[in-house]
């Protein structure tokens, strides 16, 4: 197994929160609180540990740094306030930023969602929804497609899916100044 | 009358039109005065971790907050949970933090914009139970829903991580306004269980076992409908029920309705014009029949 000494360093300086793990007593309450740990290799704790452990290639490759809903359930129940749920996300952030694909789909899902809000101000969801099945071509796409076209149907005749594509918003410019330089003075990483 | 900027976010524009209907309907006999929040951007939602920082999602946010401040200063009432935890949290953050105040301002002095941090950013539950009152819900009802046994959903977003305005672990707030409404609030142990959020696109099995966890405690504990106050929730727990039940060979078939769409027909509106409940996957009607009579 790979240990590289000084990555608990690493992950305090380079992932956003990653500084909030110094807290961690490895009691384990993220764990039985998040709602998807039974579907992870490991744990948020467990993660935790292997940080401190210089474990890189297992945490930073790690499928479970990127299987997080956002619930909050650990950043409420952490009885030494740690941003587990901030330090997951970051964690997910650099990993894609050094090169590793803990989940493709989510990456590609999560990409095509931050590049409306960069273009357009706003998520299309139809947009980003077609984008993210065709992202593996035309014919993987066609049959993801055809896996949720009830459902699209369904959508479209509640009047619940917009048919013509979202224009961007005014100030758009302005916010992709403001979205550069958050990048620009922000050392821990920046959008794709 | 009391002004509130409605921050529709990117959901109630498409897959949750029945939200923004209802809410826009019930805001006249409640006193809520809605104004639209203009050029506001998306808040970036739970998925903003891959492409984006923290610090550029607090520039989402900021900018929002910011124009809500140069456009009157109202609060910002969010009725997506998503919207609501973001802009709330990055609020917080900054007001606690003068640091990140002053380099937020830097990044928005880049499209001529400031923020002093004057600005609430609220749930509608929040503005519902506390603003508006139980008392002035109740006086709005014409047609109670009396016997209809809701479960009320709250899932994560809506109270965590603060609790600001509920408990974050047994809120009531939800619950409150059924029993305004004249319904039976069916108490069920899933009530502040995770829905998936938006992990539903790209790990679908995964997200099967937490609508199945809701959807079977709900209606085992004598629950016809579920009430809910987020997009996200109401578009995973009814618009995959049909995939779900292909997949584990359940049988679900529970109209998912957001609690502003109950609350217009209590009040007597049109159940499409003003409830838009026809817009639901599963019809709520026959459960409805008594109150719409």
């Amino acid at each position: 197994m790979n240990y590289k000494q000084n990555f608990a360093q690493e992950v305090y300086d380079h992932v956003d929160s990653g500084e909030s793990i110094k807290s961690c007593m490895g009691c384990g309450v993220c764990a039985i609180s998040c709602p998807l740990t039974k579907h992870m290799d490991y744990s948020p704790r467990r993660v935790f540990a292997m940080i401190r452990a210089g474990q890189r290639e297992q945490v930073l490759g790690s499928r479970d740094i990127m299987l997080c809903t956002s619930c909050y359930s650990c950043i409420v129940r952490c009885p030494r306030k740690v941003r587990v749920m901030d330090v997951m996300h970051g964690l997910a952030h650099y990993a894609l930023e050094q090169g590793y694909v803990p989940r493709k789909d989510t990456m590609t899902f999560g990409r095509k969602f931050w590049n409306s809000i960069y273009k357009l101000g706003k998520i299309d969801e139809t947009k980003v929804a077609n984008q993210y099945m065709l992202a593996d071509g035309l014919i993987p796409g066609i049959k993801k497609g055809l896996e949720m076209i009830d459902m699209a149907l369904t959508m479209v005749l509640k009047k619940r899916m917009k048919l013509i594509p979202e224009r961007p918003i005014k100030g758009v410019k302005g916010l992709r100044k403001m979205l550069d330089k958050a990048q620009e003075m922000e050392g821990k990483g920046g959008h794709k | 009358m009391k002004d509130y900027f409605l921050y529709w976010g990117c959901s109630l524009e498409a897959s949750a039109s029945n939200y923004l209907t209802s809410i826009n309907a019930i805001g006249k006999p409640l006193g809520m005065n809605f104004h639209e929040l203009k050029d506001w951007n998306c808040c970036g939602a739970s998925i903003s971790y891959i492409g984006g920082t923290e610090m550029s999602v607090h520039t989402l946010a900021a900018r929002n907050l910011a124009l809500a401040e140069a456009q009157g200063g109202y609060d910002i009432v969010a009725p997506c949970s998503s919207c609501y935890v973001i802009l709330n949290r990055s609020n917080r953050e900054m007001l606690e933090d003068p640091e990140l105040m002053k380099k937020v301002n830097v990044i928005l002095a880049e499209g001529n914009m400031k923020y002093s941090g004057s600005i609430k950013a609220r749930h509608i539950l929040d503005v519902l139970v506390n603003d508006v009152g139980v008392n002035k819900i109740k006086a709005a009802v014409k047609k109670p829903l009396k016997g209809v046994k809701i479960a009320g959903y709250v899932g994560c977003q809506s109270v965590r991580p603060f609790g600001e305005y509920d408990s974050k672990e047994a809120p009531v707030s939800m619950d409150t306004i059924l029993q305004a409404l004249g319904a039976e609030a069916v108490k069920f142990p899933s009530k502040m269980r995770c829905c998936g959020s938006g992990i539903f696109l790209t790990e679908m099995e995964k997200a099967f076992d937490l609508i199945d966890r809701i959807l079977g405690d709900a209606q085992s504990h004598g629950a016809k409908i579920i009430a809910t106050a987020c997009p996200m929730c109401q578009m995973n727990l009814e618009a995959y029920q049909k995939k779900l039940n292909q997949a584990k060979g359940t049988h679900y078939e529970v109209p998912i309705v957001f609690i502003s769409q109950l609350m217009a027909l209590a009040f007597g509106l049109d159940y499409k014009k003003d409830a838009a409940l026809h817009q639901q996957f599963v019809s709520p009607e026959p459960y409805l029949k008594s109150a719409m009579a």
